[in-house]
């Protein structure tokens, strides 16, 4: 049983790792925590659904298309919302966030609240068994396109010049600029990013799961709780706090009880801050006076 | 003599104003041409999917106004959105009760509000139909002005207790549920039938809303093995649940479900008849939620929504609308919340031709509906059933 | 300085509210009465001492829960309860306060103090051999001095005389030198601290008296529905409370008050909608962020000197 675990784990911890990844993105390349990026990856969940239910297009181009359009609306969100207030607290991004995913889900109530959507079967591979073993279909693509997503992220993030234009505007927004960088359309690319990568966890559950209005809350807390524990602001340590979640979520579910599963990122964000605050890979900040 | 008289007259005035007062009844919310009506219901919120049941309610209260009305009264309805929570919930009551000043109150789909409501609803005396929610501590005790249009998770938890105790063979259940009132409104009263039982409750799991995995549950279930398993879960969740069983081959094991899902949208979600060949629910109709006899219910409810899909919630509280129907038809033109509730008090197997129970109402005893059967694929087909095996409608 | 003796008017005129109001908008308006207090409590940690601190929700649980329970169980009057509540949200602000105090700022105690509020929530839920958990706790009904509170109007002049208590005690303590220490530490801890001024106690007294206001409330809550349910208290009770705070306007004890009473009207409109009102409500937020930033209360004051406060963030 154990192993099993382990297996739907980072199934699940993959989903969480690119919700948690795509937080950190945004909160590094703008200092900003997305609140309301739960409805985002609902989202894209819901606009994949309008795509090939309503508009009957296959699915990968469904989802490419998916991307596409939350890309805009990242683009669009931070050029018309998140830059206007750009100079006021901390807090008023939060609520911006906040209120911007309330709308989301309020379109998504609006349109479809009264029903849960199902999607057709996209994905059927036959389960493969080791041994005891199930890896079911939807396990191996969650986890592959995923590792692919992560590959080509941290590719183009250390070997490429993007990616060091990008390590440039982290380290030092000031530094960047007087070397030519936009910075600007920096953040408002990185924001397009971060709600499209996040998007695409929504549409990688859509086809396994039930579309319902919802569904981002959980994926917000969960992704929180990756962020604290792999070390907030660390982009590795997003993904690995992720799958560490998933596995350590069904273990405590299995071990101890069905019933701490719905706290177990509450318990882990807790345990982190209280014994580690840095986290695994964090680092400690230092404080400018 | 002078005295004696004027004392006479003194008493027949006295009588006269005592059987005045005495005949002025209550007509709030009732003009010469309208009978208005307030239907609160969870239209926004994360328990919209059971607003469906409302919807269904306002179609037919439609439907019956292009039918001719009641006596000359067609039946205006106002719709309450309490999105499932407290504090909206008894905003919404008062609002219809104080400002909108219905004449009666029907629906509510969320049993916590309900139980929030009632002194606000039983201090005004306005009567109350409830018409989906389900907990028995809405209607018992019994109060003057409230009447339960569905049955209580009493009953539902008896019928799902005795249809898998029907099961031969029977002996341990896995029961797993949501960790809210009203998964416990299904389990708690199952439970207690399979405890009557003596049948045996080794593993109770915990799944909740909004969790898109169940493979610790049905790990779980496997190690146990049980004979059966009762499920009081949501419809997304119970899907998610049903697929996980198959996938690690659990799906053998028949489960039990709550009225709070049906087969046919079940099936529409999890998209694979095996997944659901061993899937059981309550059923409360008196056909299958598409089957001949519910269609005149189900053209009424797309003929007002067009857009709506028809689910195993939409007709629910239509049933109580026909017997409301009635007995506004029975209280005649002078009508008032008094006669009404009087005519209510005499529902008696009353066949609304939407719910499998006869409605019953009496002054000690307004859970309405004593009886549901429960709904299962045989061969392919969803099929109504009395108890394990045995169909209800012929052999 | 002459215009704030407005203030004391105000109460006085709100002693007559009841004739004007039936039992529905009696009730709607002794719901602002408690989410009065719950934006003043809000604001004194998010506004004055600026933490990102989301542990209102958690507050208002743990006083609706402590005042129910004692009412339940050990059958105590309600005052009495109301006054065991409110320091159980004290304590709850202690704890609080010690996640800040070890250096956690920013998302790190927003995350925290959320994750702080869920698992209350899931103790409510699980505990429920004593809470009832998600069937509620009924909560019997109230009385003080041998007055039952059975009716709406009888709970606005008792929870009147509690707000109007508690607000103008916040606003004495806001603009002594505690609170000017609060809004220092808010502007630059570190320079505040190297003035002498013990910023750990006051950072403690602001989550401790921003608790025990919140505490107040909820026990206020309490005794409002007749029903306690760990639905109430959760992410989407937070949203709420936040979006009160910063739509009245963020470090104004006015403003707090203007949110909490429009954010709690407005929903009775937007019912009008079905189906409409979450898009309604986050584009209200959306726009007010946009144009207001600075809240409702900046509107009034613009044009009320009155309203405008000391230490309200330039």
């Amino acid at each position: 049983m154990f192993l099993q675990l382990v297996v739907s784990g980072i199934s699940q911890g993959a989903i969480y790792a690119l919700v948690a990844l795509s937080l950190t993105l945004v909160y590094r390349a703008t200092t900003i925590v997305n609140f309301g990026h739960g409805d985002f990856v609902m989202a894209g969940a819901f606009v994949v659904y309008v795509f090939v239910i309503l508009a009957g297009m296959p699915f990968l181009p469904a989802a490419l298309l998916a991307f596409a359009l939350l890309f805009a609306l990242g683009l669009a969100i931070q050029r018309g919302f998140i830059e206007p207030i750009k100079a006021g607290p901390h807090i008023g991004f939060a609520m911006m966030s906040i209120a911007l995913g309330y709308v989301l889900r309020g379109v998504a109530r609006a349109g479809w609240g009264r029903e849960v959507l199902p999607m057709p079967r996209v994905f059927d591979f036959p389960p493969i068994f080791l041994g005891e073993l199930v890896v079911t279909g939807e396990s191996l693509v969650i986890v592959g396109v995923v590792a692919v997503l992560l590959a080509v992220f941290f590719v183009v993030f250390y070997r490429t010049r993007t990616g060091k234009m990008i390590q440039a505007v982290y380290q030092s927004e000031r530094g960047a600029a007087l070397v030519g960088i936009n910075v600007r359309r920096f953040h408002c690319i990185m924001w397009g990013f971060g709600v499209a990568l996040g998007a695409v966890g929504g549409v990688l559950v859509a086809p396994f799961t039930l579309l319902h209005p919802d569904l981002g809350a959980s994926f917000l807390i969960r992704g929180f709780a990756a962020m604290t524990l792999g070390g907030f602001g660390s982009l590795w340590g997003a993904v690995a706090g992720g799958l560490l979640l998933g596995i350590a979520e069904q273990q405590l579910g299995a071990y101890v009880s069905t019933k701490l599963i719905d706290i177990a990122a509450y318990l882990v964000i807790i345990a982190v801050l209280v014994v580690r605050p840095v986290g695994l890979f964090g680092r400690v900040a230092a404080v400018r006076v | 003599m002078i005295f004696r008289t004027a004392l006479r007259n003194l008493a027949t005035v006295a009588t006269v104003l005592a059987a005045a007062t005495a005949a002025a009844e209550d007509t709030t919310g009732i003009t010469d041409t309208t009978i208005k009506i307030g239907i609160m219901g969870p239209f926004t919120g994360n328990a919209s999917s059971y607003s469906k049941a409302e919807i269904g309610l306002d179609a037919f209260y439609k439907w019956i106004n292009d039918q001719g009305g009641i006596h000359g009264r067609k039946i205006e309805t106002v719709l309450e959105d309490y999105a499932c929570n407290e504090a909206k919930g008894i905003a919404s009551a008062k609002k219809l009760i104080h400002q909108d000043k219905v004449f009666m109150l029907h629906g509510n789909s969320c049993s916590g509000v309900a139980i929030a409501i009632k002194p606000t609803v039983v201090e005004a005396g306005i009567p109350w139909v409830v018409a989906h929610a389900v907990n028995e501590k809405i209607s018992s005790p019994p109060t003057k002005n409230i009447f339960h249009g569905v049955p209580v998770g009493r009953t539902y938890g008896t019928v799902m207790g005795n249809f898998v105790a029907s099961k031969p063979g029977t002996r341990t259940v896995a029961v797993i549920q949501h960790s809210n009132d009203w998964a416990n409104s299904y389990c708690v009263p199952a439970k207690q039938r399979l405890e009557a039982a003596r049948i045996k409750v080794p593993l109770e799991l915990a799944l909740e809303r909004g969790q898109t995995d169940a493979t610790p549950q049905v790990l779980k279930i496997r190690q146990a093995k049980p004979d059966f398993i009762i499920a009081c879960l949501y419809e997304a969740e119970t899907a998610i649940f049903l697929k996980d069983l198959q996938k690690y081959g659990m799906d053998a094991i028949p489960v039990m479900g709550t009225a709070g899902t049906d087969l046919e949208n079940t099936l529409k979600r999890v998209g694979d008849p095996q997944t659901v060949r061993n899937y059981y629910v309550p059923h409360n109709y008196v056909d299958n939620t598409t089957g001949g006899r519910m269609k005149k219910w189900n053209d009424i409810i797309l003929k007002y929504y067009p857009n709506e899909t028809i689910t195993g919630f939409s007709a629910i509280s239509m049933g109580s609308g026909v017997a409301v129907v009635e007995a506004l038809k029975r209280a005649g033109r002078n009508l008032s919340r008094e006669k009404f509730i009087a005519e209510m008090n005499k529902i008696r197997d009353f066949d609304t031709g939407i719910l499998s129970g006869k409605i019953t109402w009496t002054p000690d005893d307004r859970e309405g509906v004593k009886q549901a059967a429960v709904n299962g694929f045989v061969g392919g087909k969803p099929t109504v059933l009395k108890s394990w095996g045995q169909p209800l409608f012929g052999g | 300085m002459r215009d704030r003796r407005l203030f004391y008017v105000v109460p006085l005129l709100a002693l007559l509210v009841p004739a004007f109001t039936n039992p529905y908008t009696q009730f709607v308006v002794n719901l602002m009465l408690v989410y009065i207090l719950v934006t003043v409590g809000f604001n004194i940690v998010m506004g004055y001492l600026g933490q990102l601190a989301f542990a209102n929700t958690a507050f208002f649980g743990i006083g609706a829960y402590t005042t129910a329970l004692v009412m339940v169980y050990a059958k105590l009057p309600f005052l009495l309860a109301l006054v065991l509540g409110a320091a159980a949200g004290a304590l709850a602000g202690f704890l609080a306060s010690v996640t800040a105090l070890r250096g956690i700022r920013l998302y790190y105690l927003a995350i925290i103090t959320l994750a702080f509020g869920e698992l209350m929530r899931w103790v409510y839920i699980h505990a429920d051999q004593v809470t009832r958990g998600t069937d509620g706790l009924p909560v019997p009904v109230a009385s003080v001095f041998g007055f039952a509170l059975d009716s709406e109007m009888r709970k606005y002049y008792v929870f009147l005389a509690i707000v109007v208590l508690v607000v103008k005690g916040t606003s004495n303590l806001l603009r002594s030198r505690v609170g000017r220490a609060i809004v220092a530490i808010r502007d630059n801890e570190f320079a505040t601290a190297s003035l002498g001024i013990p910023t750990a106690q006051y950072i403690v007294l602001a989550f401790v008296w921003s608790g025990f206001i919140v505490g107040i409330a909820g026990g206020m809550f309490a005794i409002l529905i007749g029903r306690v349910v760990p639905e109430s208290f959760g992410l989407i009770e937070l949203i709420v409370q936040f979006a009160m705070v910063m739509v009245g306007g963020l470090g104004s004890l006015a403003g707090g008050v203007i949110g909490a009473v429009a954010l709690t009207a407005l929903p009775e409109y937007f019912r009008r909608f079905p189906g409409l009102e979450e898009m309604f409500f986050g584009a209200l937020l959306v726009l007010i962020l946009l144009f207001l930033p600075k809240g409702l209360v900046s509107f009034f004051a613009r044009y009320l000197p009155v309203f405008r406060e000391p230490l309200y963030r330039e």
